[in-house]
C-alpha cells in the first residue's frame, strides 16, 4: 500500500483539488500564483491516481500487482502536457503540448500492449494532424503586434480564458460522475477469473491464426518445409492445448502416401498486435471500415469545397471560362453607346 | 525504494515488446484503473479548456484532447477484455479526428477570412 | 284517499269504488271506473305494429322533402308528397280508432316496435332504464292524434297553395319541416314512455325552431326562433327533471308501469319515497307551461307569429301548444303525488287566461291578436286541468283546434291576399272584396266559436271547465271561473274587434309591406294581378289588386269551419241529453282518468242527479253557466260592435281619454306593451345575464384567465429565460457550457440511480 488510504469521498476531494489548481492556472496571474496552481493541480491528480489504485487494491482483497510506475509517469507528463495546452496563451505552443500528450499516450498505449495503435497515433497525430493545425495557426494567427492589448506575445482572446469557474464547475460535476463510474464499476479480472479470461482470449487469439492462412503456412513451412495444413473433421486446423499452447494438423506427401502429423507451435507463431487488429477491422466492423472511408472521403470533398478561394466571376469571365465569346463588344463598339457600355464593363475590367 | 525499484522494473518489462512467452497476458488491474482515471482527466481539461479558449483553433484542438482522452478509455477496456475492438474503434476515432481537422480547420480558415480573427466571440448571431 | 278528499272536497270519488253510489247506469262512468281499474294493465297488441307508419310517414315524407331541396326541385312535388303522407298517417289513425274500443275491457294498447334503449346493470326494480320504440294507444293517444294529424293534412293544402311564391328550395325545407314535426308530434303523443315523449317534445320544438325561423333573412323572425327555443329550454330541462325524477321513483319510465304504481298508490293511500317525489308534478307542469306557452315562459308564442301563417296555425295555435296539456293529462296521476299541483297548475291556467286576453284586446296586428287568444285559451285548459275535469281541458283542446286553425288560416287568407298586410286599422270590409267572401264568413264562424257563442263548440267545452271550477268551493277556484268569464267577455270582445275591423264597415284597404316574408310574393306570374308593382309603395292603395284565395285555401277554410261546427257535435249531443259526450268516452278510456273524480261531472253532467251539488248562484250550476257565457259573449261582441263596427271614431276616442286620465292612463299603454312582460323579463334576465356574462365574465376572462392565469404561466418561462438570459449571449462556448452542465446532471442523475442499485 505505497499511498494513504482515503475516505469514500476522496475522488471528490481530489477532483476539488485539481480544480482548484487548474482555477489557479487556467487565469493569467502572477507567477507564484500559478505555481501554487501547479502544485495543488498536481497533488490533487496524485491523490486521484493513488485513490484509483486503492480502490482497486480495495476491491481485490490486497494489493493487485505493482505500482505501475511508468504508466503512472506517462500519464502525469500526459495530464501535466494537457493542462498546459489549455492554459498555454500562444496557440503554436498549445499545439505542441498536444504532441507531448500524444506521445506520452502513446506510450501508455505501448504499456498496455497496443503497440500499433501507439505508432499509429504518433504518426496520423502528432505528424498529419497537428501539422495541419500548425499551417491554419500559421495562416490564421494575428501577429501579435496588430493586438494592442499584446502581453507575452499573446493576443487577447488568447490570453484571458471565459468564464473559467463554470467551466471547471461543469468539468468538475463530469469528472465527479465519470470517476464514480470508473471506481464503483468491477476491475479487471484477478486470480481465476483473469486465468479463465486468459485462457479465453488464448484460445480466441489461436483461433484468429486459423484466419490467416499464409502465416500459418509460413510457420509449417519453419518446420516441416511442403506441408500443408489439414483440417479435423471439425474444419479445425489448431489443436489448443488447455496450458494455452497450441499443435498444428499438417499433411504431406511422402513419396506417395499421405502422412499426417501435429507439430507444436510457438507463442511468437500467435497473431501480433497489428494482425489481430487488422482481423477484427475487417472481420468484425467491415461496415465500420466502410463508413469510416466515406468519412474520409466526404471530408476531403468537404476540405477542398471550403478551402477554394471564393472568386466572383461577371458574365464575360464564366462565358470565357466555359469557352463562348464574350459579349462585351471590345473591338466594335457602336457609336452613342459607348458611354453605357463602358461604364457597365469598367468594373469588369477591373475586377479582371 | 526497495519497493519502488522492482516494480520500475516490471513496468519496464511490460512496456517491451513480446516479452512474455505468453501468448496472451492478463491485464493488471492497477494499470487499467490509472489509464482510465488519466483519460477522464484527459477528458475533463480538454473540456474546460474547449469552454474556456477562446481561440476557435485551441477549441478545435481542445475537441482532439478529448477525443485522444477516449482513445486511451478504448485502448484500456481493449486491454482489459484483451480483444482488439478497442483498438479499432480508436482507429476510427483517429478517421473522424482526421476528417474533423479538415473540415473543422477549413471552416475556421474561411471564418478568420470574414473577420480578420480567431476569436470565437466574433460570431455571436446565435443569440438573435 | 285522504289526499283525494282534500284535492276534491266537494266530490264524491269515483276512484272509492263507490261510484255505484251515485246510482248511474252511465257507460262512460262505468267505463271510466273501469279504466281506474285497468289502467296500467297494458296488453300487447303486436297485431297492430302497421300504427308504426303513422309516425314513419311524415318522417318519409320529410326526407324526401329534403331530398328534394338537394335535388333542386321546382314544382309542389314536396307539397304532394307531404299531404299525401299525412293524409295516410290520418287514415291511419282513423283506421285505428275504428278497431279501438273506448270502453274496451283489457285496456289500453301497447305496440312494441323495436328495442331502443336498454340499460340493465342489476335485477331490482330500479336497476335498469329501458325505452324502447313502443306505442302507447287509449283515447287520449288517438283523440289527439286524430285531430293532429286531421289538421296536419288540412294545413298542409293550405301551405302548398300559400307557400307557393317559395316554391324551390325554401318551400323543400317548409314541408320537410312540417314533417319533422308530425313526426314528432306523433312519437309524442303516441310513444309509450318518457324517453320518446321526450324525444317527440324536443322534436317538435327543434321543427317549431325551423318554422318560426323560416324566413331566415328577417332578423325579427330569427330573433322569435331563438326566443321560442330557448324559452322551451327552460320548461324542457323541467320535463327533463321530472322525467328523471320519475325514473327515480317508479324505477321506471314506461306508462304502463308507472299508471300500475300510481294506481296503486291512489288505491293504497301509500306513499313511499323521500320529498322529491312530490316533486315531480311541478317539474312536469314547467315543461308543459313552456311548451304550452303558460306563465311565466308565455311570451315566445306572440314571437313565433314571425313564422309562416300555415306553421302558426298547425304548430303554436292547433297542436305543438297543446302538447302541455296533453303531457298533463298523459301523466295526471303524476299530478296528484303532491296535493298542490293541480292547484297550481288552475291558477296558472286562469291567470294566463286572463293576462293574455287583456293583452289581445290591444293588439292591432291580426296574428298576435290571435296568438294571444291561443295563450289565453291554453289558461282555460290548464284551468280545467287543475280543477280536475281533464275532459274538459281536452275537449277544449279538440275544439280549439279547429276555430283556431280556421282563424289563422283565414287571416293568413288575408295576409296572402294583401301581401302581407295584418294591421287590422289598415283592412276593412273584407266581406265586399271580391273573392274573400268566404274567408270572412267562414272567419265569422271562427270568431263565434271563439268568442264561446251558446251551441258553438267552445261553449261546451269551455263551460265544462268553467262550471267545474264554479262549483268547486276550494283553493279559490271559484274566483278563477269569475276570472274565467271575465275572459270570456274580453274574448267575445277582442275576437269581434278584429272581425268587425277587417270583415265589416266599409270596403278599403292598404296593401302590406311584405313584412311578413314573401319575399317574392305577388311576383308569381301565375296570378295575373300585377299586385306586384305596389312592391315598395306599401302606403300606395292605387294599383293593388289584392289576389284572391283560389281552391286549396278556401277548401280548407270550408273544411275547417265544419270541423268546428262538427266539434260542437258530441257536446250538443250531450246538451241534448241525446247521448254519452264522445270526447268524454274517448278520455275516460286513458290515464287522465286516474284518480279524476270530476270526469264522471263532465259525463254526466246533463243529468240531474248530478246537479245537486253543482249550484251557482242559487241556480242549477248549468243553467247558470248557459245563462252567465251567453251573457259575457254576447256582451263582448256588444262593445266589440259598438267601438269597431258602428263608431269607430268612439274606440280612439276612449283611448285617447283613458290615456289623458292619470289615474288609468298607464292601463291601455301597459296592455299594447303586453304588460311590459318582455321588459320585465329583460330587466330580470337578459340584462343580469349580459352584464355578468359580457361585463364580468368578460373581465374575469381577461384579467382573471387570461391575464393572471395563461398569461401568469407564460410569463414564467420569460421570467426563468430572464433569469438565465446572461448565458445566452450568442457565444458559443456558452450555449456548450450549458449543454455539457445539462449532460453532466443528467450522467450524474444516472450514475447515482444506478449506484444506489436503481438499474
Amino acid at each position: 500500500m505505497p499511498f494513504p488510504s482515503l475516505t469514500p469521498y476522496a475522488l471528490y476531494i481530489a477532483g476539488a483539488i485539481g480544480a482548484i489548481g487548474l482555477y489557479l492556472l487556467i487565469r493569467p496571474g502572477p507567477v507564484n500564483v500559478r505555481r501554487a496552481g501547479t502544485l495543488i493541480g498536481l497533488a490533487g491528480v496524485g491523490l486521484l491516481v493513488s485513490e484509483a489504485i486503492h480502490i482497486v487494491d480495495a476491491s481485490v482483497g490486497g494489493p493487485a500487482g505493482g505500482i505501475p510506475l511508468i504508466p503512472c509517469i506517462l500519464g502525469f507528463i500526459a495530464v501535466a502536457g494537457a493542462t498546459r495546452m489549455v492554459t498555454h496563451p500562444k496557440p503554436v505552443f498549445a499545439a505542441l503540448y498536444f504532441i507531448l500528450v500524444v506521445v506520452s499516450s502513446a506510450g501508455l498505449f505501448l504499456s498496455m500492449q497496443a503497440e500499433f495503435m501507439a505508432f499509429a497515433l504518433i504518426i496520423v497525430y502528432a505528424g498529419a494532424i497537428l501539422i495541419t493545425y500548425m499551417f491554419v495557426l500559421m495562416l490564421a494567427q494575428q501577429s501579435p503586434s496588430e493586438s494592442p492589448g499584446d502581453i507575452e506575445g499573446a493576443t487577447h482572446y488568447d490570453r484571458v480564458p471565459r468564464e473559467p469557474l463554470a467551466a471547471i464547475a461543469v468539468g468538475f460535476l463530469l469528472l465527479a460522475t465519470l470517476g464514480t463510474t470508473i471506481f464503483g464499476s468491477r476491475v479487471a479480472p484477478i486470480g481465476d477469473a483473469a486465468n479463465a479470461a486468459v485462457a479465453r482470449a488464448t484460445v480466441e487469439r489461436w483461433r484468429e491464426l486459423e484466419s490467416l492462412p499464409r502465416r500459418l503456412d509460413a510457420e509449417i513451412a519453419l518446420v516441416r518445409p511442403g506441408a500443408v495444413a489439414a483440417p479435423d473433421e471439425n474444419g479445425r486446423v489448431l489443436a489448443i492445448a488447455r496450458d494455452g499452447s497450441a499443435s498444428v494438423r499438417i499433411q504431406w506427401d511422402d513419396n506417395g502416401t499421405v502422412r499426417t502429423d501435429a507439430i507444436p507451435l510457438p507463442a511468437s507463431a500467435a497473431p501480433t498486435n497489428i494482425q489481430t487488429v487488422g482481423l477484427a477491422l475487417v472481420k468484425q466492423f467491415p461496415a465500420s471500415l466502410e463508413l469510416a472511408s466515406v468519412i474520409l472521403l466526404m471530408a476531403m470533398f468537404g476540405a477542398v469545397v471550403l478551402a477554394r478561394k471564393q472568386i466572383e466571376l461577371g458574365e464575360d469571365e464564366r462565358r470565357e471560362a466555359a469557352g463562348l465569346r464574350r459579349l462585351s463588344l471590345d473591338d466594335a463598339e457602336p457609336i452613342g453607346r459607348g458611354d453605357a457600355t463602358a461604364s457597365k464593363a469598367a468594373p469588369v475590367g477591373g475586377r479582371s | 525504494m526497495t519497493t519502488v525499484l522492482p516494480s520500475l522494473a516490471s513496468g519496464l518489462a511490460s512496456v517491451a515488446l513480446a516479452a512474455s512467452d505468453a501468448v496472451v497476458s492478463p491485464a493488471d488491474p492497477r494499470l487499467v484503473q490509472v489509464a482510465l482515471v488519466i483519460s477522464v482527466l484527459l477528458f475533463v481539461i480538454g473540456l474546460i479548456g474547449f469552454l474556456t479558449r477562446r481561440n476557435m483553433i485551441m477549441m478545435f484542438l481542445c475537441t482532439e484532447l478529448m477525443l485522444q482522452a477516449a482513445c486511451i478509455a478504448f485502448v484500456t477496456f481493449g486491454r482489459m477484455h484483451m480483444n482488439a475492438s478497442g483498438q479499432v474503434f480508436v482507429i476510427f476515432i483517429l478517421t473522424v479526428a482526421a476528417a474533423e481537422a479538415a473540415l473543422a480547420l477549413g471552416l475556421v480558415v474561411l471564418l478568420y477570412r470574414k473577420r480578420e480573427t480567431l476569436s470565437s466571440e466574433a460570431w455571436a448571431e446565435l443569440k438573435e | 284517499m285522504t289526499h283525494l278528499a282534500t284535492l276534491f272536497p266537494s266530490l264524491p270519488s269515483a276512484l272509492a269504488g263507490d261510484g255505484d253510489a251515485h246510482g248511474t247506469a252511465h257507460r262512460a262512468a262505468e267505463g271510466a271506473a273501469a279504466a281506474a281499474t285497468w289502467i296500467g294493465g297494458a296488453t300487447a297488441h303486436p297485431e297492430y305494429s302497421w300504427a308504426g307508419w303513422i309516425l314513419l310517414l311524415p318522417l318519409l315524407s320529410a326526407v324526401f322533402c329534403f331530398l328534394c331541396g338537394a335535388f333542386r326541385v321546382k314544382n309542389k312535388l314536396p307539397a304532394l308528397v307531404t299531404i299525401a303522407a299525412l293524409g295516410s298517417a290520418f287514415g291511419l289513425v282513423l283506421t285505428l280508432y275504428l278497431k279501438y274500443d273506448p270502453t274496451h275491457a283489457s285496456g289500453p294498447m301497447t305496440v312494441h316496435l323495436f328495442d331502443w334503449i336498454r340499460v340493465v346493470w342489476g335485477e331490482k326494480p330500479g336497476q335498469s332504464f329501458v325505452a324502447d320504440w313502443s306505442l302507447y294507444i287509449d283515447g287520449l293517444t288517438l283523440f289527439w292524434m286524430l285531430f293532429v294529424t286531421g289538421l296536419g293534412t288540412l294545413i298542409a293544402i293550405f301551405a302548398s297553395e300559400y307557400m307557393e311564391s317559395d316554391v324551390g328550395g325554401n318551400y323543400c325545407r317548409f314541408f320537410g319541416a312540417v314533417g319533422i314535426f308530425l313526426f314528432a308530434m306523433g312519437s309524442l303523443v303516441m310513444g309509450g314512455n318518457l324517453a320518446l315523449l321526450y324525444l317527440g317534445w324536443e322534436g317538435v320544438g327543434v321543427a317549431s325552431y325551423l318554422l318560426i325561423g323560416y324566413y331566415y333573412g328577417k332578423p325579427t323572425a330569427v330573433a322569435a326562433a331563438k326566443k321560442a327555443f330557448v324559452m322551451n329550454r327552460v320548461g324542457d330541462l323541467g320535463l327533463l327533471v321530472g322525467i328523471y325524477l320519475t325514473w327515480r321513483h317508479f324505477g321506471s319510465i314506461d306508462y304502463a308501469t308507472i299508471f300500475k304504481a300510481c294506481s296503486e298508490t291512489i288505491a293504497n293511500g301509500s306513499h313511499g319515497g323521500d320529498w322529491t317525489k312530490g316533486l315531480i308534478p311541478y317539474f312536469l307542469m314547467l315543461g308543459a307551461f313552456g311548451k304550452s306557452a303558460q306563465i311565466p315562459l308565455f311570451t315566445w308564442l306572440p314571437d313565433a307569429m314571425e313564422g309562416p301563417t300555415p306553421v302558426s296555425a298547425l304548430i303554436h295555435a292547433a297542436t305543438m301548444v297543446t302538447a302541455g296539456v296533453y303531457l298533463i293529462a298523459r301523466l295526471y296521476p303524476l299530478f296528484l303525488l303532491h296535493p298542490h299541483a293541480l292547484h297550481t297548475v288552475a291558477w296558472i291556467g286562469g291567470l294566463t287566461a286572463f293576462l293574455a286576453a287583456t293583452i289581445g284586446m290591444m293588439q292591432y296586428d291580426m296574428k298576435r291578436v290571435f296568438a294571444y287568444s291561443t295563450v289565453s285559451q291554453l289558461g282555460y285548459m290548464f284551468l280545467g286541468l287543475g280543477v280536475g275535469t281533464t275532459f274538459g281541458a281536452c275537449y277544449h283542446v279538440f275544439t280549439h283546434a279547429f276555430f283556431k286553425a280556421l282563424l289563422f288560416l283565414a287571416s293568413g287568407a288575408v295576409m296572402h291576399g294583401f301581401a302581407g298586410q295584418l294591421d287590422i286599422r289598415k283592412i276593412s270590409g273584407l266581406r265586399n272584396v271580391p273573392g274573400f267572401k268566404i274567408v270572412a264568413w267562414t272567419m265569422l264562424i271562427g270568431c263565434l266559436w271563439l268568442s264561446a257563442l251558446p251551441f258553438t263548440a267552445a261553449f261546451f267545452s269551455k263551460d265544462t271547465i268553467l262550471l267545474v271550477a264554479m262549483t268547486d268551493e276550494s283553493h279559490g277556484n271559484r274566483i278563477l271561473a269569475w276570472l274565467g268569464l271575465l275572459t270570456a267577455l274580453m274574448t267575445a270582445y277582442y275576437t269581434f274587434r278584429v272581425w268587425f275591423r277587417v270583415c265589416g264597415g266599409e270596403t278599403a284597404y292598404q296593401p302590406g309591406d311584405e313584412a311578413h316574408g314573401h319575399d317574392d310574393h305577388g311576383h308569381d306570374a301565375d296570378h295575373g294581378h300585377g299586385h306586384g308593382h305596389s312592391h315598395g309603395h306599401a302606403a300606395d292603395a292605387h294599383g293593388f289588386h289584392p289576389h284572391a284565395p283560389r281552391f286549396a285555401i278556401n277548401g280548407v277554410l270550408l273544411l275547417l269551419a265544419v270541423g268546428a261546427i262538427l266539434a260542437g257535435l258530441p257536446g250538443l249531443i250531450e246538451f241534448l241529453k241525446m247521448g254519452p259526450n264522445w270526447a268524454a268516452e274517448m278520455i275516460a278510456a286513458s290515464s287522465a282518468t286516474i284518480g279524476v273524480p270530476n270526469l264522471t261531472e263532465g259525463l254526466a253532467g246533463g243529468h240531474a242527479e248530478h246537479a245537486h251539488h253543482a249550484t251557482v248562484l242559487g241556480m242549477d250550476g248549468h243553467t247558470a253557466m248557459f245563462l252567465l257565457s251567453t251573457v259575457a259573449g254576447f256582451g263582448g261582441i256588444a262593445i266589440a260592435a259598438y267601438y269597431h263596427l258602428v263608431r269607430r271614431r268612439a274606440a280612439e276616442t276612449l283611448k285617447q281619454a283613458l290615456l289623458a286620465n292619470p289615474l288609468i292612463g298607464w292601463l291601455p299603454r301597459a296592455l299594447e306593451n303586453k304588460w311590459y312582460v318582455d321588459e320585465l323579463y329583460d330587466a330580470l334576465f337578459r340584462y343580469p345575464i349580459v352584464v355578468f356574462g359580457g361585463h364580468v365574465l368578460a373581465w374575469i376572462d381577461r384579467y382573471i384567465l387570461d391575464g393572471g392565469i395563461i398569461n401568469g404561466i407564460a410569463r414564467i418561462p420569460a421570467w426563468i429565460g430572464r433569469l438565465f438570459q446572461p448565458l445566452y449571449n450568442g457565444l458559443l462556448q456558452g450555449y456548450a457550457i450549458t449543454m455539457v452542465g445539462g449532460i453532466g446532471l443528467i450522467l450524474a442523475w444516472i450514475v447515482y440511480v444506478w449506484m444506489k442499485g436503481g438499474i
